[in-house]
């Protein structure tokens, strides 16, 4: 039976770790590149040195899902996979062996031995928004580029601190929202962003599920063997608890210290990023009221109102976003059809109908910015501000009040309780 | 063991309450916080820390401490700094708090803790920024043990300070002699982070000493790069030779960082430059560097050389430059790629038209619309599809070109006219649909039609034209065409259209008219279908009608009564069991006493029976707390 000792982090930095991919720039130039030989050249289409050496992290049903997108590249190899489920990493090392019909697929069960592989460009990170974070800025600072499954942050000043990060390291950072990359939704914010509907008004983003509470501890339950399941590394950077198998695999269940985020950050990173893209990539709101009638208005600086409601949709499937300006509006949503105020609205252009949200396209963006070096859909700076406004609008909801944020000291004005809320300590030893 | 950590319970039944327990607890204090910080419930939050209280407990009052506690508070929390279990909760507080009473807790508290503890508590030191702390951090950089001295050098760069920056500086060299790249690296973090704060503080020339630092330090890779970019940001246009010399680098790594620093460094001297270096560097590169040029938010100069670029040399260089053109060109560009769009490589005369499709600015549309008034631009079919690309309305212009021997030149000026015209002018190309003088002609017609149709902002008139061409037109296919068109421009008129010429009596009517309004997209086809699923010709229509009016009623937003209703219609009209078994679907879906009254009264359908009563018990197991739904259920014989 483990002992309380025994399950809390007593881990360091692996003794490796970063020994080869922060081994000095002048031993990188000699070192060969290191790409398995039975990996390359499989079909001819793409030359070896032109493809993407990829890694994952975290794969499980959703990240099994993205991993698809990424096999579909023929610029893709992907050549590790790091989760801490024995079952989910030999899963994924076979889909990958069997796509590339070899054996070079490397397992991991810690994920900084993956980045320390000099190989490796990019990765996938797929873990539970718990890690996020923490992995995307442990991949920037390793030299990697990311494609990062949402939501990426668990509160205001990860998204500052993300988006600096990968200013400051250089890195390509795609936030998986992968609507940014469908024709419909990318129409309806054109259409409002280039002023086609005239002055914007309202903006209406779906959170499906209005709800923040603090997730504590659960009943301990006999810790599994590491090689098997490893809890600690799945805890990482959330304050510490006892194993509990309901926590392992609860969707929604963001380890954080206390707050979570619920509906608005798991569908608002979503929504609230389309709406922003659709005003221009903006700073969030400026002010979140307290929820009321199953809705939660937001203002941004110019007047422009997001409004988090439930229900009061047409029927275009999941993730539906709404845009209102003062001469005409656009409804999307996953069945990949949009509704629009008029026809004229279309402009002579036939909007190329695709359903069930695939992540094909982004995935197809990351790999183009990886070699261009430009800025994914779903850049950094984009995916903060859009968690911002989800973050300040949990606060608002978490706290049942009117908070107001200020832009430029990304602190919310005369409130020392949502300030506090803004950022959360990381459990020993993982820092940003 | 657990009984003593988790509480004064034991058992199954302990574990559920207290995670129960700390769920319910966010609802009360959000209704809590609602009135702001409250002194009471610290000193609560206190006692618990204080008490013998489970550890669950206790992790749920240091998070409530982060949100109202005080000084008073710290205590009691710092002594959690070296319970393995608690640390990282008490953390979450002590970060929070403001005041100097938590930075002198985790600073006394470097004092006596070691390893992960120590490092943590380090972490929290440098989220809090505190600069009374850097003494004792920078003696911490030789601490033996690396996780900790490499904490201290990350911690001393985000608080930034002169000290701070100071001292790391002075630890560059020896940690990078050190031989562990990990300390090295985190040394550099913490010089770049200081530089950064720095150059975002308008002090360029301090951050550029210590970039220039750190790229001088034999150092790990991504460490360079980061201090590159920060270099050539602070030198500015000073910084351009250091940019060329990465944009030259034989490493991948150093030449991608100047691709994304070219895109932030500001100037019309980095631009100049780039223009010259493009000549002189291999086609792969150049392509990307050229991207990386458009990408820039202000250009000058940039034209003339990325036309040249367009025009010759190698294929992924022109298709740079033509797909860069799209975004930073102008007027100027015009003639020149459309030239190129002549040309045999159709891969380059495609990005040569969609380029001139995205050139930005009026301008453009000027000197497009002044090509098409000569002679030669009315027979050009690529002059007159960028009219349509660009969404420019020049009908009486286009006119002509319907006349143009050329099959390619009508085709380019019905696409276009698909794109631009305005409903006064749609029946130009109702009459080429209707009566194309040219058979070649009659497909790109009819798209363009239905481009123009679905786009036109009074669709009730845009419907009433098309429905008179239907009336007029003596072929049944050419009607069924114009069908299509009116089912998806919508509203009113079409709809009646359609349904009314779902009843007549040719069947390749009534198969198109009765798919039309089986994907209907607005309520009010729901009567239509209902008529047509009692009157159309033939089981196979009716059944289908049946189908788009259950979709309705699955799927759209509609009041209860009238969703249940058309419930009750649909099962009173359903001839199959498939259909049936929809409408107890849609029941179960939306509950409520008319949906369960109408499952119900389903089970005396021998063919459903049994899905109805299982519809019926599930209904009633959703309104539970409903006596009239136990009453109808119990007078049903269902328990």
């Amino acid at each position: 039976m483990p002992t309380r000792q025994s399950q809390v982090s007593r881990r360091l930095p692996r003794r490796g770790f970063l020994n080869t991919a922060l081994s000095t720039a002048g031993a990188a130039v000699l070192a060969p590149t290191v790409i398995p030989g039975s990996a390359l050249g499989l079909d001819g289409a793409v030359a070896p040195s032109e493809r993407i050496v990829v890694g994952g992290i975290g794969i499980g049903n959703r990240g099994t899902y993205d991993l698809g997108c990424f096999l579909e590249q023929k610029d893709v190899q992907f050549a590790a996979v790091c989760d801490i489920k024995e079952s989910r990493r030999t899963a994924v090392q076979k889909i990958a062996n069997e796509k590339y019909g070899n054996e070079n697929c490397k397992t991991y069960r810690d994920f900084r031995e993956l980045l320390d592989r000099q190989d490796i460009d990019a990765v996938l990170i797929a873990t539970g928004p718990n890690w996020h974070a923490t992995a995307a800025m442990a991949a920037a600072k390793a030299g990697k580029d990311m494609y990062c499954e949402k939501p990426c942050t668990k509160n205001i000043s990860q998204s500052l601190i993300l988006a600096e990060t990968m200013r400051r390291t250089g890195r390509v950072f795609q936030a998986g929202t992968q609507r940014r990359n469908l024709p419909h939704f990318a129409f309806a914010c054109a259409l409002a962003r280039t002023g086609k509907l005239g002055a914007m008004k309202k903006v209406f983003a779906h959170p499906a599920g209005m709800q923040s509470m603090m997730s504590g501890w659960l009943i301990p339950e006999p810790a599994p063997n590491p090689d098997a399941v490893d809890w600690d590394m799945y805890l990482g950077p959330a304050a510490w608890r006892p194993f509990n198998a309901k926590l392992l695999d609860g969707f929604n269940f963001e380890k954080g210290g206390g707050l979570v985020g619920g509906g608005v950050l798991e569908w608002g990173s979503h929504c609230v990023d389309l709406c922003q893209w659709a005003l221009g990539d903006v700073p969030p709101p400026v002010e979140y009221n307290a929820p009321k009638d199953g809705q939660l208005v937001a203002r941004y600086e110019n007047g422009v109102e997001l409004i988090f409601r439930e229900t009061g949709w047409i029927p275009l499937g999941s993730c539906p976003v709404r845009f209102e300006g003062e001469t005409g509006w656009v409804e999307a949503g996953d069945s990949g059809k949009l509704v629009l105020s008029s026809p004229a609205l279309l402009a002579g252009r036939t909007v190329e109908e695709i359903g069930g949200y695939p992540a094909t396209y982004h995935v197809r963006d990351f790999l183009d910015c990886v070699k261009t070096r430009g800025k994914p859909k779903g850049n950094a700076d984009a995916a903060c501000n859009a968690h911002i406004a989800c973050h300040a609008a949990n606060i608002a909801l978490h706290l049942g009040r009117k908070v107001q944020y200020d832009l430029h000291k990304h602190e919310f004005i005369n409130d020392q309780q949502a300030n506090r809320l803004r950022s959360e300590a990381l459990r020993e030893p993982w820092r940003l | 063991m657990r009984m003593r950590v988790y509480g004064r319970c034991s058992g199954l039944c302990c574990g559920v309450m207290l995670g129960t327990a700390a769920f319910l607890l966010a609802d009360t204090v959000r209704w809590a916080h609602a009135q702001g910080p409250s002194p009471e419930r610290e000193q609560k939050q206190i006692a618990v820390l204080r008490s013998n209280a489970p550890g669950a407990e206790k992790a749920i009052a240091c998070k409530q401490l982060a949100i109202e506690g005080s000084s008073e508070a710290v205590p009691e929390l710092a002594k959690l700094l070296a319970d393995p279990q608690l640390a990282s909760w008490a953390r979450i507080a002590l970060e929070a708090i403001p005041g100097p009473a938590a930075d002198e807790s985790l600073r006394k508290a470097t004092d006596s803790l070691a390893g992960v503890l120590l490092v943590g508590t380090i972490n929290s030191i440098g989220v809090r920024r505190d600069p009374g702390a850097v003494e004792i951090l920078v003696k911490r950089l030789r601490d033996q043990d690396v996780s900790v001295a490499s904490a201290a050098a990350v911690a001393l760069g985000q608080i930034g300070n002169p000290a701070a920056a100071a001292a790391l500086r002075k630890s560059l060299p020896m940690a990078s002699a050190t031989g562990s790249p990990v300390l090295a690296s985190a040394v550099a973090e913490g010089c770049v982070l200081c530089a950064e704060r720095l150059l975002s503080a308008g002090k360029s020339a301090d951050a550029a000493a210590i970039y220039d630092d750190v790229r001088r330090a034999k150092l790990p890779q991504q460490r360079i790069v980061e201090a590159t970019r920060g270099a050539i940001l602070a030198k500015q246009s000073a910084g351009i030779p250091i940019l060329l010399e990465q944009l030259r680098s034989p490493e991948k790594e150093l030449f991608n960082i100047a691709l994304v620093t070219l895109r932030e460094l500001p100037g019309g001297e980095v631009d100049a430059a780039m223009v010259a270096e493009i000549q002189k560097t291999p086609p792969e590169r150049a392509a990307l560097m050229i991207q990386a040029m458009a990408d820039r938010p202000k250009t000058a100069g940039l034209l003339p050389a990325l036309i040249a670029q367009a025009q010759r040399g190698p294929k992924p260089v022109r298709l740079a430059a033509l797909n860069a053109l799209s975004r930073v060109g102008d007027a100027s560009c015009f003639v020149p790629l459309l030239e190129i769009g002549r040309q045999g490589d159709p891969e380059l005369a495609q990005a040569a038209m969609q380029s001139i499709a995205d050139l930005p600015g009026e301008a453009v549309n000027a000197a497009i619309v002044a090509k098409l008034a000569t002679p030669e631009g009315q027979r050009d079919p690529l002059v007159i599809e960028v009219i349509g690309r660009r969404g420019i309305v020049a009908t009486a212009a286009l006119l002509p070109s319907l006349e143009h021997p050329e099959p390619r030149v009508r085709s380019a000026a019905l696409t276009a006219l698909g794109e631009t015209v305005e409903l006064a002018e749609l029946p130009v190309l109702i009459a080429t649909v209707v009566a194309a003088k040219h058979p070649e002609d009659a497909q790109v017609a009819e798209k363009a039609l239905k481009s123009a149709s679905v786009r036109m902002p009074d669709r009730e008139a845009c419907a009433t034209a098309l429905a008179s061409a239907v009336e007029r037109s003596p072929s049944v296919p050419t009607q069924v065409v114009l069908l299509q068109i009116v089912g998806a421009v919508g509203g009113t008129k079409a709809l009646e259209t359609v349904g009314a010429a779902a009843k007549k009596k040719d069947p390749l009517l009534q198969d198109a008219c009765s798919r039309l309004l089986g994907e209907w997209m607005t309520v009010d086809a729901a009567p239509v279908l209902l008529d047509l699923s009692k009157t159309a010709e033939g089981e196979k229509y009716q059944v289908r009608a049946q189908r788009g009016y259950i979709r309705i009623a699955r799927q759209f937003v509609l009041p209860e009564k009238e969703r249940a209703e058309m419930c009750r219609q649909a099962l009173a009209v359903s001839s199959q069991t498939a259909e049936k078994k929809l409408v107890l679907e849609i029941l179960k879906r939306y509950p409520n006493l008319d949906s369960l009254t109408i499952a119900i009264n389903a089970i005396g359908s021998a063919d459903v029976k049994d899905e109805a009563t299982e519809a019926a018990r599930a209904i009633g197991g959703k309104l539970s707390n409903s006596a009239e739904a136990k009453a109808l259920l119990t007078k049903a014989g269902i328990n």
